[in-house]
């Protein structure tokens, strides 16, 4: 040891102190590593998506740019433009149509595509065809490219023949990668890709049947691309063309990418705070083994401020080593873990070590550890050299008020940093303010436990292992409030997801059969109609048949502004619409103010909006609304406002148009029926022989195709919950470690006074299995009341109580607090009395 | 309670610290030596907190006073009792403190180890100059003291002054 040692004395102190190893600072290091790697791993997860969709941004787009053109394709004016700033140009068309193979019909996305397709990226095809060999404009017959799932549903191989509408195609190969999907928007059928040509006679493409064209562009390498969308919206205002680029290939995707991601950074957050709850117990368990040293080094002439220095230095080291741990395996995981999640994303992932989300990962792992670290250390100061002569004189008390301040100061600077760094900072407040509630909820809640079982325990008579139990659950320095704190969370969150999942799963399988219609049918041109309902009324097992005129449009103007300058960013201006007209007030639909037209009413075109979205929207009666149908603008003042019901995923439209203002525009119909199932077939191949232009839409499908949806989401957040309560079960175990010092004493106590091993196992397996028991009834009750939150105010759905998902999490919750107390126990229970109780006196 | 001239009643435990740091060295009965800190280590501390630069040269210097020069390296759970007292002694004393507070600092020995540790304090004491006040319930170690002050049910029962050569 050398003279010229300068590091402070409070850093020699905490390095010779830290000899001791970090073995009593397990249980600090894996719950912050639990917290950091789960946040590391959802930010490296969220970055290598937004890297993969950088990189490849121009195939998942089809092009560099891409003009999106609803039900019409690109006039001589529009050509001449995109002609004039692309190197290439080339033509889509994507629409739903039924496949047909014999008696055998399946929805399908189709593309038509040019020779260009895919302009960038290549078709992934089997067996491999390239796709200019397989839409071979001098075959006899056109050539086609099919999801596999289409193929087998149609039981059909490559060489093989299937229709749509009226066209043969031969089915090339089946498309095993199709480049640009990523960028397509929500598809209720597999992909068919055909060439254009073999559209032109398939009598698909009518007038005022429903399909958009897509325009992609290569660009020039310097394009601006700012500067060419400017251009293109200047050019042709009010033509409803949207205009997308590789800025955003694929905003739905990024969109839902983000918003999951912030989420599951929040519960990973929600997670650290669990751990937090584990971080303070075993800072306070590892500064309380240290009472002596610290009283020993008061002896010695230190002051508050060195010893504080020291073990801050101390927990500083071990918050470093939880953190690159943490880090490490956040960062190792999604790596690890490539092929699986490559599997279940519709985009490109590039899978690396980025360094942002670990450093932000570790920005919150500091933060937390340091927020639940300074209550216990700023009351090393109140270690008195007198300590040494008198137990219990140690960590008590309240922290000095300047240590309270930091304290807050450091929350808000968590806070602040979610909400900033998550993206969602309106997300990241309610969460805060969410698991904020939670904790104390769960803290009140362990402290009713505890009221409950001190006035309980007495009442027992003849069990004295279940009396045992319940008198050190009401104890003073009981686990009954840790043990709800660190597994309530997280089972709570499972909770809710099991009352909302068992609720919504019970409405799709249960309830909504009962109103919903069994097929939607869109496409019917309008001499289609007299037709098609003619075979419908004739069709006894049909017990009611809906249809109205369908168009498409977007809402571009209020009262003569542009839209979103009045109503923000709300859905109903996202995109396209759904419109129809009608000369009376539809059927299910009530009238809430103003007035509907009379049956011949030929004036100023007047609308009814959808009440409760108008009043989102801040319009009401009187308002004008403009409309772009097919590049034309169509205003019309507001004269009613109606209660649309979509719960029955029935026919419903948020604007509906007094007849004169659309029966000009080109358009076809559309109607629900509601059939009995065994005459679906029948009623299918009829309007499928006797009109091929018609797509039928099973409901079923699309409702599951949505209910897989929610399940995704579902399924994700239930991996953060458990990833909370893995961190829950490392803070029960901490807690059984450091209570096994007094459990001992209480077995030896018991032993003496005649308590068999297994009746004080009994006691011990009790204790934990109430505890966990009790946790999980408190995040049941709680997780229904979310539930009830969630469906009857957010999804005005009903809500009834999922018994099934409670007991599980109730078992669950008994099970996880049953291990990790009886794997403590048997050191207890194992010792011999005489010398523990003689070390006592 | 006057120290030095000083009232300690009002002193902080920051205060106190201090007061310790510069005039007091304790010896306690059961050591309290810092078990992830060496023999060296534990007796440079009091030097390191008042920032003294050549700590560990007199930190070793004491520790060769006592007898354990050969045990530098070592740690307490490495050492005997007496060997762990005599380390505490010299930590208590290589501040050179005026006052040596010694508190039953041969409760956990045996004899032979008590009488060496006894012998080593009064020798430690005439060296440096300080005053020492031993607790003990022994009353032969009380009687080789040039004060005996006598303590029953917390108050003094009888305070006895000896010559030194006695």
């Amino acid at each position: 040891m050398s003279t010229t040692d300068r590091r402070p004395v409070a850093l020699r102190i905490a390095q010779r102190d830290l000899r001791g190893g970090l073995a009593s600072a397990r249980i600090f290091i894996l719950c912050l590593a639990l917290g950091v790697a789960s946040i590391a791993g959802v930010g490296s997860v969220r970055q290598a998506i937004e890297v993969g969709m950088n990189r490849e941004a121009s195939i998942i787009l089809g092009g560099d740019a891409e003009l999106r053109f609803t039900y019409r394709y690109a006039d001589e004016d529009e050509r001449r433009f995109m002609a004039e700033i692309a190197t290439a140009v080339s033509e889509t068309v994507d629409f739903r149509s039924m496949a047909v193979v014999g008696d055998t019909r399946a929805l399908t996305q189709v593309r038509g595509v040019d020779e260009l397709w895919p302009l960038y990226g290549e078709a992934g095809t089997e067996p491999f065809v390239p796709p200019v060999e397989a839409f071979d404009a001098r075959a006899e017959e056109p050539g086609a490219l099919m999801d596999p799932i289409l193929a087998e549903r149609l039981d059909i191989v490559p060489g093989d023949r299937f229709v749509l509408g009226t066209q043969s195609f031969v089915l090339r190969a089946l498309l095993i990668d199709e480049p640009d999907a990523g960028g397509s928007g929500f598809a209720l059928g597999p992909r068919t890709v055909v060439p254009l040509w073999g559209l032109e006679t398939s009598g698909l493409l009518a007038p005022g049947t429903l399909f958009e064209t897509n325009y992609r562009l290569a660009l020039p390498p310097d394009a601006d691309l700012a500067q060419l969308e400017q251009t293109a919206e200047g050019r042709f205002p009010d033509r409803g063309i949207r205009w997308r680029d590789t800025r955003s290939p694929a905003p739905g995707v990024e969109e839902f990418v983000d918003r999951i991601g912030a989420f599951l950074i929040l519960v990973g957050l929600a997670g650290l705070a669990v751990g937090g709850v584990g971080i303070s117990a075993s800072v306070r368990s590892y500064l309380e083994a240290k009472i002596a040293t610290i009283a020993t080094l008061r002896t010695l002439g230190a002051e508050t401020r060195v010893i504080f220095a020291a073990y801050f230095l101390q927990i500083l080291a071990m918050t470093a080593f939880g953190i690159a741990l943490g880090l490490a395996l956040g960062a190792a995981l999604p790596v690890v873990l490539a092929p699986l999640i490559e599997a279940r994303l519709p985009v490109p992932i590039d899978l690396a070590i980025y360094p942002r989300p670990l450093a932000e990962a570790a920005l919150y792992g500091i933060l937390a550890a340091l927020i639940f670290t300074l209550w216990p250390l700023a009351r090393t100061g109140h270690v008195r050299a007198a300590s040494l002569y008198r137990q219990g004189i140690g960590l008590s008390g309240l922290p000095h008020w300047g240590y309270l301040m930091v304290l807050v100061l450091l929350t808000g600077a968590l806070v602040g940093a979610a909400a900033f760094l998550s993206g969602s900072a309106f997300l990241a407040l309610w969460v805060a303010a969410g698991v904020g509630m939670a904790l104390a909820v769960l803290a009140v809640a362990g402290l009713i436990l505890r009221s409950f079982a001190r006035r309980v325990a007495p009442s027992i008579r003849n069990q004295p292992a279940l009396r045992a139990a319940l008198a050190a659950i009401g104890a003073p320095g009981s686990d009954a409030v840790s043990v709800v704190l660190s597994l309530g969370l997280g089972l709570w969150i499972l909770a809710t997801m099991g009352q909302v999942d068992a609720n919504l799963r019970a409405a799709i399988a249960r309830d909504l059969p009962q109103v919903a219609p069994s097929y939607f049918f869109v496409d019917i041109q309008r001499d289609q109609m007299p037709n098609f309902l003619e075979r419908m009324d004739n069709e006894p097992t049909i017990s009611r048949i809906d249809h109205a005129p369908l168009l498409r449009g977007v809402l571009t103007q209020i009262n003569g502004r542009p839209a979103a300058e009045i109503a923000g960013e709300h859905w109903v201006l996202q995109g396209d619409r759904g419109l129809t007209y009608s000369a009376e007030l539809p059927r299910d639909v009530g009238l809430v103010a103003g007035a509907w037209w009379s049956p011949d009413y030929d004036g100023p075109p007047l609308l009814s909006f959808a009440a409760e979205e108008a009043e989102e929207m801040g319009i009401g009666l009187g308002d004008e609304i403009t409309v772009n149908v097919l590049g034309r603008d169509i205003t019309a003042e507001i004269a009613a406002l109606t209660d649309i019901d979509f719960s029955n995923a029935g026919i419903g439209f948020i604007m509906t148009f007094s007849p004169n203002a659309l029966i000009g525009a080109p358009h076809t119909h559309m109607a629900t029926i509601y059939i009995e199932e065994a005459a679906e077939a029948a009623i299918l191949n009829d309007i499928g022989d006797a009109m091929p232009n018609v797509t039928a839409i099973r409901v079923r499908d699309a409702i599951d195709q949505v209910s897989d949806a929610l399940r995704s989401l579902a399924a994700a957040t239930s991996l953060g919950a458990a990833v909370t309560l893995l961190t829950g079960f490392v803070v029960l175990i901490g807690a059984a470690a450091a209570g096994d010092r007094a459990r001992v004493k209480e077995a030896a106590v018991l032993k003496t006074l005649g308590a068999t091993k297994a009746k004080i196992l009994t006691s011990f397996a009790l204790r934990s299995g109430f505890l966990g028991a009790a946790a999980g009834i408190i995040a049941v009750l709680a997780g229904a009341l979310a539930g009830w939150a969630v469906l009857t105010q957010v999804m005005e759905s009903s809500y009834r109580f999922a018994p099934v998902s409670a007991i599980l999490i109730v078992a669950g919750g008994a099970l996880l607090s049953l291990i990790a107390g009886l794997g403590f126990a048997l050191r207890p229970l194992a010792v011999r009395p005489a010398p523990i109780l003689r070390n006592q006196d | 309670m006057l120290a030095l001239g000083q009232d300690l009643g009002p002193l902080s435990e920051d205060a106190l610290a201090r007061f310790r740091r510069k005039h007091m060295g304790v010896v306690f009965q059961s050591f309290h030596l810092i078990p992830t800190m060496t023999a060296l280590e534990n007796v440079a501390m009091p030097l390191e907190f008042a920032g003294a630069g050549d700590a560990f040269e007199r930190a070793r210097a004491d520790l060769d006073a006592v007898g354990l020069g050969h045990r530098t390296g070592h740690y307490p759970s490495e050492m005997s009792g007496g060997e762990q007292q005599r380390v505490a002694l010299a930590r208590a004393v290589v501040a050179r403190p005026e006052i040596l507070l010694a508190d039953e600092p041969t409760g956990n020995l045996d004899a032979a180890n008590g009488a060496a540790v006894m012998d080593l304090i009064l020798a430690l004491q005439a060296e440096h100059g300080a005053t020492l006040i031993l607790v003990t319930h022994d009353a032969e170690l009380a009687a080789r003291c040039s004060e005996t002050i006598q303590l029953a049910d917390g108050r003094i029962a009888g305070d006895v002054t000896r010559d030194a050569a006695e």
